[in-house]
């Protein structure tokens, strides 16, 4: 029984730092998978969602409800700052990158000046499960089935849309995709909208089990960049799976040496990772598969 | 074609002309500028510096010291950047690292015989040999433009966290404790050995000119460097980094090198700033912290080290001057000029009004 | 008269792609030598064999008797091996007299540098243009700006990849005098080519690469003569 509860506890460990890397990753590796943009805002995005939850769940709502409204609202903000912003740079990425740089200052800051320096949480929902003698968070459970669910429903958006097929026609020869009449000026403005509002539902997803400052975008973006860094350009190709091997490094070093030591693994993993695999693990297995 | 039998008065000649070619570089195809006018320019800006102190308080001259405690980082992220083509977000890794090495060593050995100097200098060495580590895993493992900015980002937000959790007594190096979030303080400022009693450079005149000094080294050694072989290759590399390679340079080497300068001079800023305030904190490896030489850089112009420089020191006025209505409304405006730089003039703001007064100059002259 | 490039059993591919198919070639020094072939046959991939930006899977490369196998690709260009890719590879916000000055300044110092590099821009025909961004000369003029680079580092053995494309007739023809030239000043040039009014003018010599492997080696008139040559050329429609 005591080797199933310490299995059970190191694959909790394992299943909340990969929910973790998933859902604060995936709205960057959209943007950057299909735009080559690294949205340094990524962190305000989140922090927008958690915000707009936050509020919403106060109002009183169901929290499902204050979550996707956070995630919409991301959304929206995403579309109006590709409109004003990057719609100008798509010719000059690393120019976009600096200018989601300027946002989030912008971002981060503006929220301090009009909220405050901290706004009221909302507690953890769901209470406890006793598993084994130890109890888990249930929350915490749900996220790591939302993060499942996540990478499904993007799949299944990709894979299995006309939006997706469209997106992926976009990416791979955005000139031919022109040519065929799509409007590729329209595509990359939902897709930084996608991506904006992913972001916008990791913060709804993560509002509950954190603190609510205008600087908590910060938290989740070493983590996702490493993950996107790890997996390269391609969502599924790559950041499942460099989410899953780094949740592995982040748990054991957590479990064992603690939280600082799981960063700085995930740190020396993607220095390592860039070294001996230049175009992360996606390049990797494609090119293993072509 | 025989150039090959040149090459033997090239070597004789070669060992009497080297200063003279170096100062023959402060001119050159990589730095704007060249001639009477733009050196007359220089000098009075100098001498003007030079002066300053004298009708200004000394709270005023620590301020301006402190600007310029920032420009090495400036300048050594426009060489790494600008000239090299590799964008850094995380200059501030190296910049924070000098300084909590220039706390520990003085505070563990003191100030006696000019130690401080030595421990400026360690700790530019550590900086530098840092930057040089990561710049060997990053440029020899290939990676792309867009990857550089995130790793280095990751490096100096990881070593945030790392500095913030060191709140503890068991963090603590032989004297110094690290202090985790709250900083670390303590430190001695830099202190010149003299004769009849040692100065110690608190933030005020004698610090300022320490400083120009050393900014006006720094200036005209990066024109010398940047206008010879050096910079020459770094230009090239980053115009075209496959024909380079194929023209015999080991482009991982030069790109590492520059890395590694960038990371010694963020150092040097480092260190001069824990000497400065005798005081340096985790967050000043921050996302923002890290967000600000981007800031000055690219608003002054990153190809241009004389843009560079000049932009820092506005930028930095700047933001000195809005400080006052909050820290905050100074950050929405530097992140409201990064955007209308990147937007409207994507070469740098100093770069424009230099190539729009060059054209105005040779105008007026026709 | 000895080798100077020795390829033997030279293998690569990429996942079911093979772009090498165990490739035994011998240059000779001094030699100036074609290689031919459809779209599709490996010239380029041969290319970056010889230059060290793919490794090969298996086979060995010998440069003037020298294992340059396991070499980087600039340890290789410092042995003496040079080239000039198809598209012009120029630093395009430098100038012209920066281009050069950038290829020779690491073996040339001082006056021997600015000797050679007033000798290039003559023999570039870019005397006048010296001082001009390398981005704004025309196509041709930055093909022959790249060839100086090329030229200029003084290498034992010259690689270029269809020097001539996208030249006009005029252009062509005094890319061949350039290279004769060259070639009498003892550089061993090989060079990838399509156009075959070209290739006889500076070719003594013809190697036929055919799906990664020589398919045929000899004079012009014996290649020309050769029904399997004429037979994959029509057969994929090229040239």
């Amino acid at each position: 029984m005591a080797l199933f509860q310490t299995a059970f506890a190191m694959l909790y460990q394992f299943g909340d730092a990969f929910a973790f890397l998933v859902i604060s990753c995936a709205g960057l590796a959209v943007i950057f998978g299909m735009m080559g943009v690294i949205n340094l805002a990524h962190g305000e995005f989140i922090m927008c969602g958690a915000y707009v939850t936050a509020t919403v769940a106060r109002e009183g709502l169901p929290l499902v409800v204050a979550i996707i409204a956070g995630a919409v609202v991301a959304g929206l903000v995403g579309m109006v700052i590709e409109r004003l912003v990057i719609r100008h740079l798509y010719h000059r990425p690393l120019d976009s990158i600096i200018a989601t740089w300027g946002i989030s200052l912008i971002a981060t800051q503006g929220v301090l000046i009009v909220l405050g320096s901290t706004m009221a949480g909302i507690g953890t929902p769901l209470g406890a499960v006793t598993i084994g003698g130890d109890s888990y968070s249930a929350y915490r459970l749900v996220l790591m089935v939302a993060a499942i669910a996540l990478l499904a429903a993007l799949y299944l958006l990709f894979y299995r849309t006309r939006f997706g097929v469209v997106a992926r026609a976009t990416i791979q020869k955005p000139d031919m995709a022109r040519a065929l009449g799509v409007d590729t000026g329209r595509m990359y403005g939902l897709t930084f909208g996608l991506g904006a509002a992913l972001a916008g539902l990791a913060g709804g997803l993560y509002a509950p089990t954190m603190t609510m400052v205008p600087t908590m975008g910060a938290t989740f973006i070493v983590e996702s960049f490493v993950t996107v860094v790890v997996g390269g350009a391609d969502i599924f190709v790559g950041a499942a799976p460099a989410a899953a091997i780094l949740a592995l490094i982040r748990a054991t070093l957590t479990a064992w040496y603690g939280q600082l030591f799981g960063q700085i693994g995930l740190l020396v993993a993607v220095i390592v990772v860039i070294r001996i695999l230049p175009g992360g693990l996606s390049a990797w297995l494609k090119r293993g598969s072509r | 074609m025989n150039t090959r039998y040149n090459d033997v008065t090239a070597v004789t000649t070669r060992r009497e002309g080297s200063l003279w070619r170096a100062i023959g570089h402060l001119e050159g195809p990589q730095t704007i500028g060249r001639g009477p006018l733009f050196w007359g320019l220089v000098s009075l800006a100098i001498v003007a510096a030079a002066i300053y102190p004298l009708f200004a308080d000394a709270w005023t001259v620590g301020n301006a010291a402190y600007f310029m405690v920032w420009t090495f980082m400036a300048m050594g992220l426009g060489v790494v950047w600008g000239y090299a083509g590799a964008l850094s977000f995380g200059q501030t890794a190296f910049f924070g690292l000098a300084g909590y090495a220039y706390g520990v060593l003085t505070i563990n050995i003191g100030t006696a015989y000019g130690f401080t100097i030595a421990a400026i200098l360690l700790s530019i060495l550590l900086a530098g040999l840092f930057a040089l580590l990561i710049g060997y895993f990053m440029f020899y493992g290939r990676i792309r433009g867009v990857f550089i900015g995130i790793v280095t980002l990751s490096v100096t937000l990881v070593l945030e966290t790392f500095m913030a959790q060191t709140a503890g007594p068991q963090w603590r190096i032989g004297e110094a404790r690290l202090n985790g979030f709250n900083g670390m303080s303590g430190m001695p400022p830099l202190t010149i050995p003299w004769p009849g009693g040692d100065l110690a450079l608190f933030p005020g005149r004698g610090f300022y000119y320490v400083l120009l000094g050393l900014v006006v080294a720094c200036y005209l050694g990066l024109r010398m460097l940047l206008n010879a072989r050096f910079g020459n290759v770094l230009v090239a590399i980053r115009e075209n980094p496959h024909r380079a390679e194929m023209l015999g340079y080991d482009i991982r080497l030069y790109q590492t090198l520059a890395f590694g300068l960038g990371g010694a001079l963020a150092g040097l800023s480092g260190a001069l700033y824990t000497a400065w305030g005798q005081y340096i904190t985790p967050s000043s490896m921050g996302l923002t912290a890290a967000a600000l030489p981007i800031v000055w850089v690219a608003v002054g112009g990153r190809r241009d080290i004389t843009a560079t420089l000049l932009g820092t020191i506005l930028v930095l006025a700047g933001f000195q001057s809005l400080t006052i209505y909050g820290s905050q409304y100074a950050l929405v405006v530097m992140g409201s000029l990064l955007l209308l730089t990147v937007l409207a003039a994507p070469e740098g703001l100093i770069v424009a009004a230099m190539t729009g007064a060059r054209s105005l100059w040779r105008r007026a002259r026709r | 008269m000895t080798a100077i490039l020795e390829v033997a059993g030279l293998r690569k591919s990429f996942g079911g792609v093979t772009v090498a198919d165990g490739i035994d070639f011998v240059l000779e020094r001094g030699a100036m030598h074609c290689l031919i072939g459809p779209n599709g046959a490996g010239k380029s991939s041969f290319f970056r064999l010889i230059l060290g930006e793919h490794a090969p899977d298996a086979g060995r490369i010998l440069f003037a008797g020298d294992d340059i196998t396991a070499l980087r690709s600039f340890q290789r260009i410092r042995r003496g091996i040079s080239v000039k890719f198809q598209v012009p590879g120029i630093f395009k916000a430098l100038s012209v007299r920066q281009n050069l000055e950038v290829a020779f300044q690491h073996h040339l110092h001082g006056q021997s540098l600015s000797a050679t590099t007033r000798a290039m821009l003559e023999f570039a025909g870019l005397e006048h243009e010296a001082d001009l961004q390398a981005g704004v000369l025309s196509h041709g003029q930055q093909q022959w700006l790249e060839i100086a680079m090329a030229v200029g580092v003084e290498p034992q053995l010259l690689l270029l990849d269809e020097p001539t494309a996208g030249m006009s007739p005029d252009e062509t023809r005094k890319t061949g005098e350039m290279l004769h030239d060259l070639n009498d000043r003892g550089i061993t040039i090989l060079a990838v080519e399509h156009d075959m009014a070209f290739v006889e003018q500076i070719s003594r010599r013809v190697t036929v690469l055919h799906f990664g492997s020589i398919f045929a080696e000899g004079t012009i008139a014996e290649i020309i003569d050769h029904p399997g040559v004429q037979e994959i050329y029509l057969g994929t429609a090229d040239v």
